[in-house]
């Protein structure tokens, strides 16, 4: 039995899918993007797709059957790609708009801005 | 609760969980088949599938009308070879006797294709062998090796060679319980090298009317009595080796897993004989005295695919039994169904893939009073003699989309198979199978004196590759 076929190899992925997930939740805080458990579960099914689609290229190279690493790797990798774009689309549900947003910008009077400069003549925005 | 009890109970119990999932592991890891080396495979670890779960109370193939025994003098291509060599177009049907003069008025077409292998299609394979055979050395030295050691064979009529006869004690030690000698028989059989072991009771329609000639101790052209000690039938066996498997027709051999499947089998006979009971061994290299494939789904090994091979959620069709009948009491196994039959409806790989054609693309016809699948012996039995490399063809062994290596792939997707109720897996699968595992035209298989290109289903692994390690002849075809 091989390291990657051993129930060690299943325990340090376990881990390290903990901290992926970990990792997306610090960075989804701060994004502001409210995570609730529903998106939770759509991140981990997009993830056990990814995962499918690289371990059955891996799989079938290691079988030599390059046509099915081939074909199977482009139509897996394509639908994980529109999943994972669908994905991101729901994750984005509840966001909160960020300060960089037009809401706070100043509103166009219709000619020229003025800028307010500083003393030392750079421009203020 | 708030957030950080939540947390800490959450935390609290994946160590529990975790520390639970550590046993397990250890566990597993000291029980584990894999972890006898050397003896890995003969742990019955191999023998995995959860066969309760899709025993059935009566075995799939249907019976539908009176049924009779076949006579292996004339059902059997290879028997029928044998009286060949007296015909005489001059003379026509009456160059043979009785039985095969019949069997040819009932299937003239078989006549035409019998007598092509001599007249034709050994003289092509004779040319084309001295071009190309130089391409097989080292598949040819590998399955003839395989089958140099073997046992001397069964030389006696059932009621004499059978029987212990100073071998085992002057009467059979009483066994204690059937359901422990199923057990005892089944460990022994994969300790003596067998990957799955089935038990079944023999049912008489599976023995031989007629001996293939005058073999095994019978007299030829007189008819078998199924002998009363013939009340169970074992079915032990092994697969082909994969990779030179996958690369048929013409890489691989059936010798690799012949040869073990002999041994097992007269390991086991031995085994039985020496416990005082007795014991017959009906072994491949056509030295039988019944049907093999019923015998394979009575004992809840597997189901008979369109090809007539048995298929096992295990090995697939890549599984070449022997059996031993015997009259030591034993609890038999019971018959499964796990989805083969509607697979079989949509898939036809085999079929499209068979080079000569010999496997049906239609429904079941009834043989013998059972329906099944029929295969066109004399068309399967053309190509194999037709091809180069070693004798037998076994593409519909290597096409099958049950035949895939047991790993997280194909388990997972034989398991879907399994559990779809609305049979939509099979039409996906059998799909993909041809997408993703696509055969080659099925003319490219012949030898090219017969429009092919000696093709193979896949590359033969590197270990048979012959012009990797020898010098090739020069002036050899491509």
């Amino acid at each position: 039995m091989s390291f990657f076929t051993s129930g060690a190899f299943w325990f340090i992925e376990g881990i390290l899918a903990v901290l992926a997930m970990i990792g997306l939740k610090v960075w989804m805080e701060d994004r502001q993007v409210p995570m609730g458990l529903w998106k939770w579960i759509l991140v981990a099914v997009w993830m056990l797709m990814a995962g499918f689609t690289i371990a059955f290229i891996g799989t079938s190279v290691g079988e030599s059957e390059m046509a099915a690493a081939r074909k199977g790797g482009i139509v897996f990798s394509v639908a994980c790609a529109i999943a994972g774009a669908i994905v991101w689309r729901l994750l984005q549900i509840g966001r909160a708009r960020l300060p960089s947003d037009s809401e706070t910008a100043p509103p166009s009077t219709g000619g020229q801005e003025s800028k307010e400069t500083a003393g030392d003549g750079n421009e203020k925005v | 609760m708030d957030r950080r009890q939540f947390l800490k109970t959450v935390g609290g119990g994946s160590a529990v969980a975790g520390s639970t999932g550590l046993w397990f592991f250890g566990l597993q890891s000291g029980q584990d088949p894999a972890s006898y080396t050397g003896w890995t495979n003969r742990e019955g670890g191999f023998q995995t599938f959860d066969r309760k779960r899709w025993t059935v109370s009566k075995p799939t193939y249907e019976k539908v009308g009176p049924t009779s025994r076949p006579d292996a003098r004339t059902g059997v291509i290879f028997a029928r070879m044998g009286y060949l060599g007296r015909y005489d177009e001059e003379k026509g049907l009456d160059s043979f006797p009785t039985h095969v003069r019949q069997y040819y008025t009932e299937h003239p077409e078989d006549l035409e294709l019998d007598t092509r292998i001599r007249q034709d299609i050994h003289k092509k394979r004779a040319e084309d062998s001295r071009k190309y055979r130089s391409e097989f050395i080292l598949s040819r030295a590998w399955s003839s090796a395989m089958g140099a050691v073997g046992p001397r064979g069964v030389n006696g009529p059932p009621e004499e060679w059978d029987f212990p006869k100073g071998r085992g004690p002057a009467t059979p030690y009483k066994m204690k319980d059937p359901r422990q000698t199923s057990r005892l028989i089944k460990k022994v059989a994969h300790q003596f090298g067998s990957t799955l072991v089935g038990i079944a009771k023999l049912n008489p329609d599976w023995v031989y009317k007629y001996p293939m000639g005058g073999r095994r101790g019978f007299k030829a052209n007189e008819p078998i009595e199924v002998p009363e000690h013939w009340k169970y039938a074992i079915v032990v066996g092994v697969p082909m080796s994969w990779d030179p498997m996958y690369a048929n027709p013409s890489y691989g051999t059936s010798n690799d897993a012949y040869s073990i499947s002999r041994i097992v089998a007269y390991r086991l006979t031995a085994f039985i004989k020496n416990l005082g009971y007795a014991a017959r061994p009906h072994t491949p290299g056509a030295s039988y005295d019944l049907m093999v494939p019923p015998i394979l789904v009575d004992a809840g090994l597997g189901q008979q695919g369109r090809h007539s091979i048995v298929i096992t959620p295990e090995l697939g069709c890549n599984f070449r039994p022997s059996i031993v009948t015997t009259n030591i009491p034993m609890e038999p196994d019971k018959p499964i169904d796990f989805g083969v039959d509607d697979f079989c409806k949509t898939c036809k790989i085999c079929a499209k893939q068979c080079p000569s054609g010999a496997i049906t693309t239609g429904g079941k016809e009834t043989i013998r009073g059972y329906r099944r699948y029929a295969l066109h012996a004399s068309k399967c039995h053309n190509f194999w003699s037709s091809k180069l490399g070693n004798m037998g063809c076994r593409l519909c062994v290597a096409v099958c989309p049950y035949t895939r290596k047991s790993n997280w792939l194909h388990r997972g997707a034989l398991n879907v198979l399994m559990h779809d109720p609305t049979g939509l897996s099979d039409v996906a699968l059998a799909g993909m199978q041809e997408i993703l595992y696509p055969g080659k035209d099925p003319q490219k298989y012949y030898m090219p004196s017969m429009g092919g290109e000696n093709a193979a289903y896949r590359d033969p692994p590197w270990w048979l590759k012959t012009g990797d390690f020898i010098e090739l002849p020069e002036d050899r075809g491509q």
